[in-house]
């Protein structure tokens, strides 16, 4: 449990061994870089984002090909394949992965120009069926739709709007050339348009053409083949382009293959990409360069070990000053150490405070319990988190960390669960009641059911919460005298220890409140009497010493006072915990009103199905609801109540310059 | 006047229901339109959004809780119906902290819920902290739920 001690370390090479050193650095992944190295006229920094850029587009295509083949070759995923985690690679999956790069990228292009293909025939398609649809009115004509006339006659192909018949047609003539010879054929016609051929003698052509124009006509689409030809050709040429699509569609299937190699590339690239980003923040002269940054100090010595027996290189390490900010790395057992993302996510400890994880763990899991308290559900939660974490040994630390934190939690609430007699609910008594008539049957709880008498429940919430709190004093007491402020402490924590405890002994020699708690024991009045002077020797210490920073005695003991004021928090504090009692009676209660709904139907057959249904999804809705508030508020109780007394956090988590990866993992030993 | 009593109870328990259910359908319909927006722009945040959309979406079970708790005691489950007005009123007396305060924080956690979407939508890494905002405004809800659970639990002993 702790916060591992971090080194500064810097190390000077030759620039020929930049490359290597990088990527070894990069592999080991120990170390945050920062480079402090002011420029000057021999040490520079060098642009190397040309280099970067080029890679990132590299890196785009590789994604392009990669989202082409996952559009037509989509991976069949399990239904738990995001707990899968990134694969190891091995040494020689990784070497044959960098030769073959230029292929993989000729691979991608490939696929790219195969997809703009597809698209290009997909794109054709459409637009040859409308094609076939404009052709459809002309179909009964024989002659190409061009056909513009014999040696003596012209002809004229195409629409008039609307619905005409032949009358109508040499009714419009009448009007506008009445002796002009022609002759019209309807060939066919729709409310929408009429398609006509008319013939005439050459020289009437063009009066002709001008009579048709003032009626509207409209030339059919040109083209040299007779319709029906047309039509058999735009046929075959979508069959065609169909059966082309197809293939395509085939051969980037076939590319699929290539998959894994194309998520190599992308894995590759990118790491090149970072390094390069890396090396433009490097202070180099011509000959040599720097690097320097924050090592945890049990890397450090096989990190020098491994550079200085393969390079030339200098390899500095020394303590960080004191007033450095120094990156934040937990290190915990295994049953802390999931508690490091609870802590992450509230605050890292900051300078001078220590990894609250192991003080954390000590109340997390029991918290989230207590809330939860169903036997049933802490099995299934501990199963499915112990099923996964077997099944899948590849999983990324921090879903690893996640499991076990729901593994543990799941472990806690089976206790709580037996503890307080809850095993789904009622489950056991209402199934026994009703379909095998015994209804003397239950779980018996092995110590009381709080729905039976919840003040029990409620009094020992608040010892919980008391203990909990205390601890959280106590190690603000711990900090202040590691940290050589033992005034401080006695100040700060002693005195109010002084102050709850006595207080709370006090009102626990009173008949009162012992009966309102029902509880079985009472101090006896010289004793109340005793927490009572210890409570107020620890307000007037308060008063005195709370507003210290001040110098005017006056505004101290103002503060001192507002200070002792702060006692109410702690009574609010307190009544906090009493979410345990109130969200562990709602996960009962709630379970046992599915049951109950469930045994509505009676005993038998049909009795028994519905019951069966019922407590399914009953139960999984209160699974998920209760399971999401206990740890839901078992943060709360952490982050506000516990931490509130002594942690407050601000430390930079610790980034090391590493291979960030999206699908494979890479060793270090490549 | 004997079933009054009976009446004013389920009064009660349904009033604890019902409004600490409206505000939590409220509560959490809102979020969930704050959710869907941030999806739609980075669908890996679901799961982080959907815990704090269904953060004011307690407050409708605790409802639930007592008005079950409360049905069951008066009967409406199986059993007799028979109680005095006084132990009636008494019933409904106690569901109220729930049905007044649920509604009311369910409201406000709703509020809370979405700026701390917001807040996720900007910086995910800040989910632990975006949890607790919501999650502060529930303690008043328990708060409620525990006055009215050791109410209830308290009237069948009383002799009134």
């Amino acid at each position: 449990m702790a916060v591992v001690p971090m080194k500064r370390v810097t190390i000077a090479a030759l620039r020929k061994d930049r490359k290597k050193i990088m990527e070894f650095l990069q592999r080991r992944g120990v170390m945050e870089l920062h480079n402090n190295i002011p420029e000057d006229e021999v040490f520079r920094k060098y642009d190397m984002s040309d280099g970067r850029q080029t890679f990132l587009r590299n890196r785009g295509r590789a994604e392009q090909a990669l989202a082409v083949l996952d559009a037509y070759a989509p991976e069949k995923k399990g239904l738990l394949a995001s707990f899968e985690g990134r694969k190891p690679i091995t040494v020689e999956e990784y070497e044959k992965g960098i030769r073959e790069r230029a292929s993989t990228q000729e691979l991608c292009t490939r696929i790219l120009d195969l997809d703009k293909e597809y698209a290009e025939l997909s794109a054709k398609i459409p637009r040859e069926e409308l094609e076939m649809s404009a052709l459809e009115p002309w179909m009964s004509f024989d002659l190409p739709l061009n056909f513009s006339g014999t040696r003596h006659t012209s002809a004229f192909t195409g629409t008039l709007p609307g619905q005409q018949t032949q009358e109508s047609i040499a009714l419009q003539f009448e009007e506008l050339e009445p002796d002009l010879p022609k002759d019209i054929t309807i060939l066919s016609s729709s409310p929408e348009q009429t398609c006509i051929f008319a013939v005439c003698e050459k020289q009437d052509s063009a009066r002709m053409k001008e009579a048709l124009r003032r009626m509207n006509f409209a030339a059919a689409p040109l083209s040299a083949e007779v319709p029906a030809q047309a039509r058999k050709n735009l046929e075959k040429s979508i069959e065609d382009a169909k059966a082309r699509r197809e293939k395509v569609r085939e051969k980037i299937c076939e590319l699929a293959s290539g998959r894994e190699k194309i998520k190599f590339l992308i894995d590759y690239l990118a790491m090149r990409a970072e390094k390069y980003d890396t090396i433009s923040s490097l202070s180099q002269s011509s000959r040599v360069f720097f690097v320097e940054g924050y090592v945890p100090a049990d890397s450090c010595a096989q990190l020098e070990q491994d550079l200085v027996s393969s390079y030339d290189v200098v390899f500095e390490a020394e303590d960080p000053a004191a007033d450095e900010e120094v990156p934040v790395l937990l290190k915990n057992n295994g049953y802390a150490a999931p508690l490091e993302s609870v802590i992450e996510s509230y605050a890292l400890p900051g300078r001078g405070e220590f990894d609250p994880s192991f003080v954390t763990s000590l109340f997390y899991y029991a918290l989230f319990g207590l809330m939860l308290s169903d036997a049933a559900y802490g099995i299934l939660m501990a199963a499915a988190c112990a099923f996964v974490l077997i099944k899948f040994k590849n999983m990324e630390e921090g879903t690893r960390k996640t499991m076990k934190l729901f593994l543990y939690c799941g472990i806690a609430t089976i206790i709580c669960g037996f503890l307080f007699g809850s095993f789904f609910g009622d489950a056991v008594h209402v199934i026994g009641s009703t379909f095998f008539g015994k209804p003397e049957a239950g779980l018996k709880a092995i110590w009381f059911e709080p729905i039976n008498d919840p003040i029990r429940m409620l009094a020992f919430c608040f010892l919980v919460g008391l203990i909990h709190l205390f601890t959280g004093l106590g190690c603000k007491l711990y900090m202040n005298i590691k940290n050589g402020q033992i005034l401080d402490g006695i100040y700060d924590v002693v005195f109010w220890y002084m102050l709850v405890g006595g207080a709370v002994v006090y009102l626990l020699s009173m008949k009162m409140i012992t009966d309102m708690f029902r509880l079985s024991f009472i101090f006896p009045p010289a004793v109340g009497k005793a927490a009572a002077v210890i409570a107020v020797i620890g307000a007037v210490g308060i008063v005195f010493t709370g507003g210290r920073e001040s110098r005017n005695w006056g505004k101290r003991i103002a503060k001192g006072l507002y200070a002792v004021y702060g006692v109410t928090s702690y009574l609010s504090d307190l009544l906090s915990y009493s979410r345990l009692l109130a969200l562990g009676l709602a996960t009962s209660v709630i379970s046992s009103l599915f049951n109950k709904m469930g045994s509505m139907f009676g005993g038998g057959l049909f009795g028994a199905i519905m019951f069966v249904i019922v407590f399914l999804i009953g139960h999984a809705l209160n699974i998920a609801i209760n399971a999401l508030g206990a740890y839901v508020h078992t943060n709360r109780l952490q982050y506000v109540e516990f931490f509130g007394k002594f942690y407050e956090g601000g430390g930079r988590k610790f980034r090391p310059y590493k291979a960030t990866t999206k699908y494979f993992k890479f060793k270090e030993d490549i | 006047m004997a079933n009054l009593g009976f009446v004013y109870a389920l009064v009660g328990a349904v009033a604890a229901a019902l409004f600490a259910g409206i505000g939590s359908a409220i509560a959490v319909g809102r979020a969930g339109q704050a959710a869907a927006g941030v999806v739609a722009e980075d669908a890996s945040q679901f799961s982080k959004v959907l815990i704090l959309q269904l953060l004011p979406g307690t407050q409708g079970i605790y409802g639930l809780l007592i008005a079950f708790i409360t049905m069951s005691q008066i009967g409406v489950l199986g059993g007799s119906a028979d109680m005095s007005t006084a132990k009636g009123l008494a019933y409904l007396a106690a569901c109220l902290p729930i049905a007044f305060v649920g509604l009311i924080s369910a409201f406000a956690q709703g509020n809370a819920s979405i700026a701390a979407i917001g807040l996720v939508a900007k910086d995910p890494g800040q989910f632990g902290k975006a949890m607790i905002f919501p999650a502060m405004v529930e303690t008043y809800a328990i708060l409620a739920l525990l006055v009215s659970i050791l109410a209830i639990f308290a009237i069948p002993g009383l002799t009134i």
